[in-house]
């Protein structure tokens, strides 16, 4: 909260300015204030743990709630000024379910962009981690069809934005655009997920990532590393320091009328795993049905590290998949209303990403349902 | 083989609808994309005018800048545009949006009121570029696309 104090201040001084500033585009606002935010309520019928979506949610419907609204609820604010042709600054505001057993707001993005070239910016102070194809935008339910994005696959990498600088450049080659990022920062986050750590820490964080349009045709490449304080949970000995390398490919097409999407992610820290999903989903007027099947596969360990910790194993070995069913209603321009169900499998030797399973139970290769209701809306 | 019966359910309760839905069709403004008689732009695909209105880039293909002038909501002539040239419907419009504005990546173009109001604007600006429905098309401008 600390850093979260920096930056509000930070930032609370450069909207100040920008609001005194003269005008540099007459024709357009100055400061511009908005917000987004979803409220959503789920039951699991697994009643021996919670079903939560990261770690850093404390509980959710399960074993501690028969219904929650943990995992799926948020508000958020933001406001963006345009502090001269060049500059403008970002800011934006989340209050949703984490660690403190709260709503408490936290800062999600807080920036400057600094406009290089027509094509080319660079963003310095808190921005996104765009790992993934919804990653920058996965706490906004309104731009997709999902109640959240599949658990399996963005559950892989939990950190949704870094403290850092970011390169933006965007290339026209024929009728192919390319947005290609770099970036290099840290992060830290405060997780409720034991026995990993309850400050996960990285550091030496940096990453490249592409996508491409093409048509109605979108493809995601990346590729990020970075230094996890994990090390000490994973081996038990005192070397705290593990890399994490993750790669990601994604593909969606979108003519309009329907829309397929599959992404595909392999992390590799003291052991290797790969997670994936594939959506399709058909647009009829304000209705959306959608299929989505996901799933992460079990760890294979790495060579040239030390043995793995029980607790190492414990870790390496959470796999489980979802098959779900759902629709989307948007039944006003700003919001819409979602259902979703979730038939979800654990792998036969793990409680999959079960959260607050006691000590004793053993849920290995449980099967049970996840049913979420969320109203979406942007302002 | 038809007979009355038949004909006298079709003009009392089908022919009123299909007429009115023929209506409907052609009162479906026609759009063209436009820039000002000025600029070096001739032509545009369906692919470089959404990319521009998108704010995928602030740029025409030939290396000027494009500043897009966007209709007001209300403007059928605004559906039609965005069905035509970037297959998306109001809806996900917003959301495409949403997701820009709210990751700090961009803002929506500018919108003016009116087919004579963005006519006008495209005319006496180089690097402007809007649509409006084709009717108002006079020599000031230059169409650079009939999505």
């Amino acid at each position: 909260m600390v850093i979260g104090n920096y930056f509000i201040a930070l930032f609370g001084l450069l909207f100040a300015c920008a609001a005194n500033a003269e005008a540099v585009t007459p024709d357009q606002p100055q400061v511009t204030f908005g917000g987004f935010g979803s409220l959503g309520v789920s039951h699991s019928t697994m009643s021996s743990g919670d079903y939560v979506l990261d770690g850093g949610i404390p509980k959710g419907p399960g074993l501690s709630n028969s219904l929650s609204t943990t995992n799926d609820s948020r508000i958020a604010g933001h406001m963006a000024a345009q502090m001269s042709p060049k500059v403008s600054v970002v800011m934006q505001i989340d209050a949703e379910y984490h660690s403190g057993n709260s709503y408490e707001p936290e800062v999600e993005f807080a920036n400057v962009k600094y406009l290089l070239a027509p094509d080319t910016y660079t963003r310095v102070g808190r921005i996104a981690l765009p790992t993934f194809m919804q990653s920058e935008n996965r706490d906004i339910g309104y731009t997709y069809a999902w109640i959240h994005p599949p658990v399996e696959v963005y559950r892989q990498e939990q950190f949704t934005h870094t403290d850092g600088v970011e390169a933006d450049y965007r290339l026209q080659t024929g009728a192919v655009g390319h947005s290609i990022k770099a970036l290099y920062g840290r992060a830290t986050m405060t997780t409720n997920d034991p026995p990993v750590l309850t400050t996960l820490s990285s550091k030496n964080l940096w990453g490249i990532f592409d996508t491409a349009e093409y048509g109605p045709a979108t493809f995601h490449v990346g590729y990020q590393e970075r230094d996890t304080n994990s090390g000490y949970i994973l081996t038990g000995l005192a070397e705290t320091w593990v890399k994490n390398s993750d790669l990601s490919f994604g593909a969606q097409y979108d003519p309009g009328n329907w829309f397929a999407i599959s992404e595909w992610i392999q992390r590799k820290s003291t052991y290797k795993n790969n997670a994936m999903y594939v959506s399709a989903g058909y647009r009829v007027k304000t209705l959306t049905p959608y299929l989505t099947y996901a799933l992460r596969n079990q760890s294979s360990f790495l060579t040239g590290f030390p043995p793995p910790s029980p607790d190492g194993i414990r870790l390496a070995n959470r796999a489980q998949s979802t098959a779900s069913m759902g629709i989307r209603w948007d039944f006003r321009g700003d919001a819409d209303l979602k259902f979703q169900l979730d038939q979800v499998k654990l792998s036969n030797n793990s409680n999959g990403f079960l959260a607050n399973v006691p000590a004793n139970v053993n849920l290995y290769g449980s099967k049970f349902y996840v049913i979420s209701a969320v109203v979406d809306f942007i302002f | 083989m038809v007979n009355s019966k038949s004909l006298e359910i079709f003009r009392n309760y089908l022919a009123l609808p299909l007429f009115l839905a023929m209506v409907a069709t052609n009162a479906h403004a026609e759009v063209v994309v436009i820039v000002s008689a000025k600029s070096d732009v001739t032509s545009l695909t369906a692919e470089q005018t959404a990319r521009i209105f998108l704010g995928k880039t602030t740029r025409f293909p030939n290396g000027d800048p494009a500043f897009p002038i966007d209709q007001v909501e209300s403007r059928s002539v605004k559906a039609e545009f965005y069905s035509k040239v970037a297959h998306k419907n109001a809806t996900q419009l917003s959301a495409y949006w949403a997701k820009v504005i709210f990751t700090g990546q961009g803002r929506p173009p500018i919108e003016l009121e009116g087919n004579l109001t963005i006519r006008n604007v495209v005319e006496k600006n180089k690097n402007a570029i809007g649509y409006i429905e084709k009717r108002y098309v006079n020599r000031s401008v230059r169409v650079v696309l009939e999505p």
